[in-house]
């Protein structure tokens, strides 16, 4: 999981690189292959509220940044929780720059589910204006309590007095984000909730199909990246706080 | 046969425990604190919403209110508790005890604990005339309340081990203790409302379940993760 310290760079590259391609052919896609018109009943979504359906329009076209940006969040989790444990298991910093990175990456991402979360939010089940979709959908706010918890992280690792505390507390730390992802992938399983359960069924169309799946891989790629490339920056760091103790 | 020459746990476990209460009978600053605190909360939270009809609204608000001052009343009685051993060097002096640092933990949620606890009577008997809440309608509310009380202090015990130590942890407890306990938080206001709505525990039983899953997580994460956060 963790790049060795010679192979990182290269990974980090060869990820970009992918990323770049995947993200553009993503764009492509859907702009000019993914419907601009669906045949009736093919794209509409149940209001939060009532049983009433509405129509999606274009607006659909935002889960596919949407979608892998949530994934890369959840990846982002998993990496922070796993990299927690083999800290404390093997103590070596190349965990420790995982966490971190893990963390900065999931923040924005996060960021980037919330914000093209509530915009589609805001046209679907809103009044289009500003906010007025925020409706404290579980999911939603479970987003929330996660992209918290990376800002946590980070600020209580920068508090921290000593290395060996600023260390501790990065791994307990991202330990403790662990049980959040699970709660955030059940959270639209409790209680009344408006997020799709799965996209596949409101996205019927074949192209809106492969288009997913593409922009899955794609963009994941380039956010994945994000994390190599921090973890490199977080790697170089350390290495030369090394050198000037040394 | 070196086993033996090891002191055993339990008696451990009592006199550490009944150190804390001594401490607290004689200083009574946790106490204090904690439930003035609590009765700032439901006096300000009175205030806000003084003149409102007492509709199903008002009462779905107390209820949310009245969480939020436990959870805030747990951080400040952590925060106190720190800074008490931060100020005698007394944590240091517990890690030292030839005992398994999860014995500690132990001590430190047990106290605590009991402190929430009291605080909460305090918060119910001043919340049912100021702020009009039924809360004797609902006798399987005590479950989820205790239930709910160890899910915030077992990570709450954890983390404060850690900010307790640094100047301006308190803030940071606060900040690092909110995301990781929003699950207890989520189960407990559900059942909460599940239970007061009158649903029936029927309703309720999923976020019973949730903060039983919740207790036992934090609850193994604390004992697990406390000696290493403390060592050295």
């Amino acid at each position: 999981m963790t790049p060795g310290t010679s192979n990182a760079p290269l990974i980090t590259l060869a990820l970009s690189a992918l990323g770049l391609i995947g993200v553009e052919i993503t764009l492509y896609l859907s702009y000019f292959y993914t419907p601009v018109q669906i045949s009736a009943g093919t794209l509409y979504v149940v209001t939060p509220d009532s049983g009433s359906t509405i129509n999606l329009y274009e607006s659909y076209r935002i889960f596919f940044i949407h979608l892998p940006a949530a994934y890369t969040t959840a990846l982002c989790c998993t990496l922070a929780a796993v990299g927690g444990i083999a800290w404390l298991l093997t103590r070596k910093d190349a965990w420790q720059a995982l966490i971190v990175s893990a963390s900065e990456v999931g923040l924005a991402t996060g960021a980037i589910v919330l914000l093209t979360g509530t915009f589609w939010a805001d046209y679907a089940w809103g009044s289009g204006r500003i906010g007025s979709g925020w409706n404290w959908e579980p999911r939603l706010t479970t987003m929330l309590i996660l992209w918290l918890a990376f800002a946590a992280l980070l600020v209580l690792r920068r508090a921290m007095d000593t290395d060996k505390q600023r260390a501790m507390m990065t791994a307990v730390y991202g330990i403790l984000l662990g049980p959040l992802y699970p709660l955030v992938s059940k959270a639209i399983e409790i209680g009344q909730t408006s997020h799709p359960r799965s996209f596949s069924d409101l996205l019927s169309a074949p192209e809106i199909a492969t288009t997913k799946q593409v922009a899955t891989i794609g963009v994941m790629l380039a956010l994945v990246s994000l994390v190599a490339l921090r973890y490199c920056w977080n790697r170089l760091g350390q290495r030369m706080a090394q050198e000037r103790a040394a | 046969m070196t086993e033996t020459a090891r002191p055993a746990a339990l008696p451990a476990f009592v006199a550490l425990l009944r150190r804390e209460f001594t401490v607290e009978l004689r200083t009574k600053t946790l106490i204090t604190s904690m439930g003035l605190f609590a009765m700032l909360c439901v006096v300000i939270f009175g205030l806000g919403v003084k003149g409102l009809a007492l509709d199903e609204t008002f009462r779905r608000f107390v209820l949310a209110a009245l969480w939020v001052c436990t959870w805030f009343a747990a951080v400040v009685g952590l925060n106190r508790a720190a800074a008490a051993d931060r100020n005698k060097n007394f944590f240091s002096a517990l890690m030292l005890l030839p005992f398994d640092p999860a014995l500690v933990y132990l001590v430190r949620l047990a106290s605590t604990l009991v402190w929430l606890v009291i605080t909460q009577a305090l918060l119910v008997l001043l919340a049912v005339p100021m702020l009009k809440f039924d809360f004797f309608s609902q006798p399987l509310m005590l479950a989820v309340v205790l239930m709910a009380d160890v899910g915030i202090l077992a990570l709450g015990v954890l983390l404060a081990s850690a900010t307790g130590r640094l100047r301006g942890g308190e803030a940071l407890l606060t900040i690092a203790l909110l995301p990781v306990t929003v699950p207890v938080f989520l189960a407990a206001t559900g059942a909460t409302e599940a239970l007061h709505t009158g649903s029936g525990a029927a309703e309720a039983w999923p976020y019973v379940l949730l903060l039983g899953v919740c207790d036992a997580m934090f609850l193994a994460l604390g004992l697990l993760l406390f000696g290493k956060l403390n060592e050295g």
